[in-house]
């Protein structure tokens, strides 16, 4: 008795140690992955864990009573292999595998395979790790309760250390320490006599070490910002450091300059400076010193302050502090900077104390570590000029940010934007001119409806926009423009060879006298914009250029399906830079993992017997759960990154709370004597309904609260639907291994392959129809889950009874 | 045997282009002179650029022996081709779009900044213009300097540098063409551009490269036209 309660007790341990060294290991896979590709590239990560784990269930199915009668063998091992992937995995990706490189999937069709080899490397610790965790699971049966507990505790601590290991140490380095985890749950389950598998451990425990001393070196995409300017000569990382919402770099080099759509005629020199990254994306460059001339004053940038001075600036994303350098060199009386990355802003004044940190410690800059939707939603102060962050990128960015949630350009945001504004104060956007003209038609509409919105009657009044050769930059003022500043606007774009591209008293012959066009197109869409023509252009514009909203803050998605036609016979091969990559990308990366998912799941299922009747039922059941499950996660973890401001801190929450709800949801369902299916997809089905409607005006409300009631909210909203969602996985499988035992491992092979596929179409989806509908869909999975197999459920439960 | 650049009128370039080529394919076994002329008709001609010096340097160059070897069948395909260190081979179109909008030819002196792969600069000295090239990354620069060298181009003239402070040495330019998109043009190089000079910058995405700008000196005034190789009107107000 003592013995196998020992045993019982280990293995609870063992489950634990595996369960946090899974999740921690997907968390720093998160960062991995969006430095070296993309950031969303990273949410791959869970569809990769998903195909671990779905495959490990593949396997369990059809080895059941091979594995069961050597778990003492077995356990230990699986551990210890699991182990070795968690170390050794990240480092063959990188280390052999490491030329993968998301963007030329489209020109080196060797690029799938290399993908498909990465995934399927990545997909081996969770293949292990799941394998021996399934076969825990299916020993213990009778006292699945305690089981569950352990996986939920041990993946919700997985999920903080995920995120402490970021704040300390490099994604690189972590996979090590979990694998030293893994290796302990399988050093608590070896039994006496065991030499040869002591012998196994130590020398997994080698290898393990080995990756720990000399962890790989991170291979980043050619096409990453930091790539590129480390190609620079004499280029140096001279500050690097880890953080949870993305690592920093700062690099040097006496070739870096930066004087972003600086005027033609500005005949200074372009002073030299450092560029800062997180996760490899540049976000901006150092400041030049303050006794310098500052080019950005030549910029399309400075038009504000050629309108008027003002008193007090909000400048919102202040990043490396560009901005509020301006608006104190331009007279500025007090400056409010809001930055989210607080790492960031701590590095920056470290490495850089003459540039960054003069602007740090001047009394003029109130800094603020928050996320700035949860400024404007918490501060009360009002502004006379209020700085967004610029859209787009120069040069553009092939699209890969059309699967990037932008919060800060979506209508909600700049409504709240504007009601901060004093009566005389203004806002100011720049954009990067894109071809086909794209970003700056999104930005004048959402800008028009926002005064339309606060009850402005013609909005040409409210708005300023002057062009360079790269840049637009547009001014909306809560009152009219006066003579005197319009008068200003003048003044300033002859002096730097501007166009005024919008006034209330445009001349046309105004608006290419200096920065010419091939033909009048932009003026025609902008004023189209501004007239009733408006819905026409939405309608009929190739494009996607109306504003978007908190639930589809896809503000760079352009790209409309429907025109592909039209495109593709306007631009014939040429049609693919017109094309958003970032959802070619994903569609492509779904495909290879639906691929993978349907070679490693169900194939091998193949090998047992079905009963045809009943096939598809199961599959409806099970793959709707899977899809509704992943779905709603996906969601979930989309709708925290607008609350909690960054990516990481969300999946890493959304993942831990989904797991341990629905772990104890699946544990409570064992204590049900009576079966009833249609309940609780009904109630599963509403809650999601619910969620639907009620999620993003309740986050909206309550997001001025602090960061730790955020959390703490977030887990209460995320706990119901965790533990409803948990139930009719289990109450499926006893029903079927009643009914129709022969189909239990096909049941758990097609939820396994629904769910990674769901994973990976879950956000493609959200950007075509918002994560609001997307909840709905999930609710409707469900039903349709249940609806397949009702009738039989039906009978059941009265047998039940 | 090659042209090298410097040659004496583009009429003569056009004649040995003619009559050189088909002794140029047969000693190189394989030059994938058909896949060129092939490019030139649909992808160049086709788009409307008619400029017979540019033509004949566009059906000239060997593009395919300036693109990595894992690219190298896809040389003549209508698009843009991957070079490492995340720069580009331009498409065909717009190396082409680029010669003809400066106008290269004998006696014009041209600034490239941006060597790349060293095709651009081969063009341009195919049209004969005298051409100096500069390259920012040291690694891109010594592969297309070999390159150029080996592929008879040794006249084009190439440094391994800063673009920014363009080629004072060489200064005042007839046109200077910037292969590399960039976020500001450089004050050193509108001064080392002649009055009346034009200079080409791309401005695109760093892979698909999509539109164009071209920059006009003409005494203290600077300005800028925005040059779209793909005409795109889809939406039109009613009138």
């Amino acid at each position: 008795m003592t013995i196998a309660a020992g045993l019982c007790s280990r293995r609870h341990l063992a489950l634990a140690l595996i369960s946090v060294a899974l999740l921690a290991f997907q968390i720093s896979l998160l960062q991995l992955l969006a430095t070296s590709q993309w950031h969303d590239f990273a949410y791959f990560v869970i569809s990769i864990a998903l195909l671990g784990f779905g495959a490990a269930g593949t396997i369990l199915s059809l080895n059941r009573t091979w594995m069961v009668e050597r778990q003492e063998l077995l356990l230990p091992l699986l551990l210890c292999i699991a182990a070795v992937a968690l170390a050794v995995s990240p480092w063959l990706t990188q280390a052999l595998f490491g030329g993968f490189d998301s963007l030329l999937l489209f020109v080196e069709p060797g690029e799938m395979l290399r993908l498909a080899v990465v995934a399927f490397l990545l997909m081996l610790p969770f293949f292990f790790g799941a394998l021996a965790i399934g076969l825990i699971f299916t020993i213990e049966t009778e006292k699945i309760g305690g089981y569950y507990f352990a996986n939920m505790f041990g993946s919700g601590i997985g999920s903080m250390l995920g995120l402490l290991g970021l704040a300390w140490m490099l994604p690189q380095q972590i996979p090590p320490f979990c694998a030293l985890l893994a290796l302990t749950a399988g050093a608590v389950l070896l039994t006496e006599g065991r030499k040869i598998m002591l012998a196994v451990m130590l020398l997994a425990l080698s290898l393990v070490a080995a990756v720990m001393v000399k962890p790989t070196q991170l291979h980043l995409s050619q096409y990453k910002d930091l790539s590129r300017i480390l190609d620079l000569p004499e280029a140096m990382i001279v500050a690097h450091r880890p953080a949870a919402a993305g690592q920093i770099h700062i690099v040097a080099s006496p070739a870096l300059r930066s004087a972003a759509g600086v005027s033609l005629n500005w005949s200074g020199p372009i002073p030299g400076t450092r560029a800062v990254f997180v996760n490899g994306d540049m976000v901006g460059t150092l400041p030049p010193l303050a006794e310098t001339d500052n080019p950005r004053d030549a910029s399309t940038y400075a038009l504000p302050y050629a309108i008027r001075t003002p008193n007090n600036v909000l400048v919102l994303n202040a990043g490396t502090g560009a901005a509020v350098a301006q608006a104190l060199d331009l007279g500025t009386g007090t400056v409010v900077a809001v930055e989210p990355h607080g790492p960031l802003t701590e590095t920056l004044a470290t490495n850089a104390p003459n540039r960054f940190g003069l602007l740090l410690t001047n009394p003029r800059v109130d800094w603020q570590t928050v996320a700035p939707r949860t400024w404007l939603a918490r501060d009360r102060q009002s502004y006379d000029l209020i700085v967004m962050p610029d859209v787009g990128s120069f040069g553009g960015n092939a699209g890969l940010f059309a699967l990037h949630e932008q919060p800060l350009l979506t209508r909600e945001a700049l409504r709240s934007a504007w009601k901060k504004l004093t009566p005389q104060g203004l806002l100011t956007i720049t954009s990067w001119v894109d071809y086909p003209v794209r970003n700056p038609l999104r930005l004048l509409a959402s800008l028009v409806e926002t005064l339309e919105a606060a009850g402005v009657v013609d909005p040409i009044y409210h708005i300023a926009a002057i062009r360079s050769w790269g840049t637009i930059t547009f001014c909306v003022k809560r009152t009219p423009f006066t003579t005197h500043e319009l008068h200003n606007i003048r003044a300033f774009v002859e002096r730097w060879a501007f166009d005024p591209l919008l006034l209330a008293d445009l001349r046309p012959e105004e608006r290419q006298r200096y920065n010419r066009l091939q033909d009048d197109s932009l003026f025609v869409l902008f004023d189209s914009l501004l007239d009733e023509e408006r819905e026409a252009l939405y309608r009929d514009y190739a494009f996607r250029v109306w504003p978007v909203s908190d639930d589809q803050p896809f503000f760079s998605q352009f790209l409309r399906w429907n025109r592909l036609d039209a495109m593709t016979e306007l631009y014939g091969q040429q049609t693919l830079p017109f094309l958003e990559l970032g959802m070619l990308v994903a569609g492509l990366a779904a495909l290879i993992l639906a691929a993978l998912a349907a070679l490693l799941i169900l194939l091998p299922l193949t090998r047992l017997p079905r009963q045809e009747r009943h096939g598809w039922k199961t599959l409806l059941y099970f793959g709707g759960l899977g899809i509704g499950y992943m779905w709603t996660e996906l969601a979930m973890i989309h709708r925290l990154v607008f609350y909690l401001g960054q990516p990481v801190y969300a999946a890493a929450l959304v993942v831990g709370v989904m797991l341990a709800g629905s772990a104890i949801g699946s544990a409570l369902t064992g204590r049900f004597t009576v079966l009833r299916p249609r309940r609780f997809a009904a109630l599963v089905a509403g809650t999601l309904l619910l969620y639907a409607s009620l999620l993003t005006p309740l986050l909206q409300a309550s997001l001025p609260l602090p960061f730790p009631a955020r959390i703490i909210l977030a887990v209460l909203l995320l706990f119901p639907p965790a533990v409803l969602m948990g139930m009719p996985f289990p109450i499926g499988l006893r029903l079927l291994n009643r009914l129709h035992p022969i189909e239990v491992p096909w049941a758990f092979g097609i939820n396994g392959c629904f769910s990674v596929v769901g994973a990976a179409m879950a956000t493609l989806i959200a950007v075509e129809v918002g994560y609001s509908l997307l909840l709905v869909l999930a609710a409707c999975a469900y039903l349709v889950s249940v609806g397949g197999r009702f009738r039989e459920m039906s009978g059941v439960r009265e047998y039940d009874r | 045997m090659r042209i090298a650049c410097g040659a004496p009128g583009r009429g003569l370039i056009l004649f040995l282009c003619i009559v050189l080529l088909p002794l140029t394919a047969v000693s190189a076994g394989n030059d994938r002179s058909k896949e060129r002329l092939a490019m030139v008709t649909e992808q160049i001609v086709a788009r409307g650029v008619k400029d017979p010096v540019t033509l004949a340097a566009m059906r000239e160059v060997p593009r395919h022996r300036f693109v990595p070897l894992v690219q190298a069948a896809s040389a003549y395909d209508d698009r843009p081709l991957p070079i490492g260190h995340g720069q580009t081979i331009s498409q065909p179109f717009i190396v082409a779009y680029m010669t003809e909008t400066i106008q290269p030819g004998p006696g014009k002196k041209i600034l490239e900044i941006g060597t790349g792969s060293g095709y651009q600069a081969a063009i341009l000295a195919a049209a004969g213009a005298e051409v100096y090239s500069i390259e920012i990354i040291p690694a891109l620069a010594d592969s297309a300097t070999q390159r150029l060298r080996k592929l008879g181009y040794a006249a084009v003239r190439t440094r391994a540098a800063d673009g920014y402070y363009g080629w004072a040495e060489h200064a005042p330019f007839d046109a200077i063409i910037v292969t590399a998109a960039t976020e500001f043009v450089p004050p050193p190089l509108i001064e080392q551009l002649k009055d009346g000079g034009l200079m080409i910058v791309p401005v695109g995405s760093p892979f698909f490269m999509q539109t164009l700008m071209l920059v006009q000196k003409t005494g203290e005034t600077t300005t800028s036209t925005s040059l779209m190789p793909v005409r795109f009107v889809p939406f039109q107000r009613a009138e």
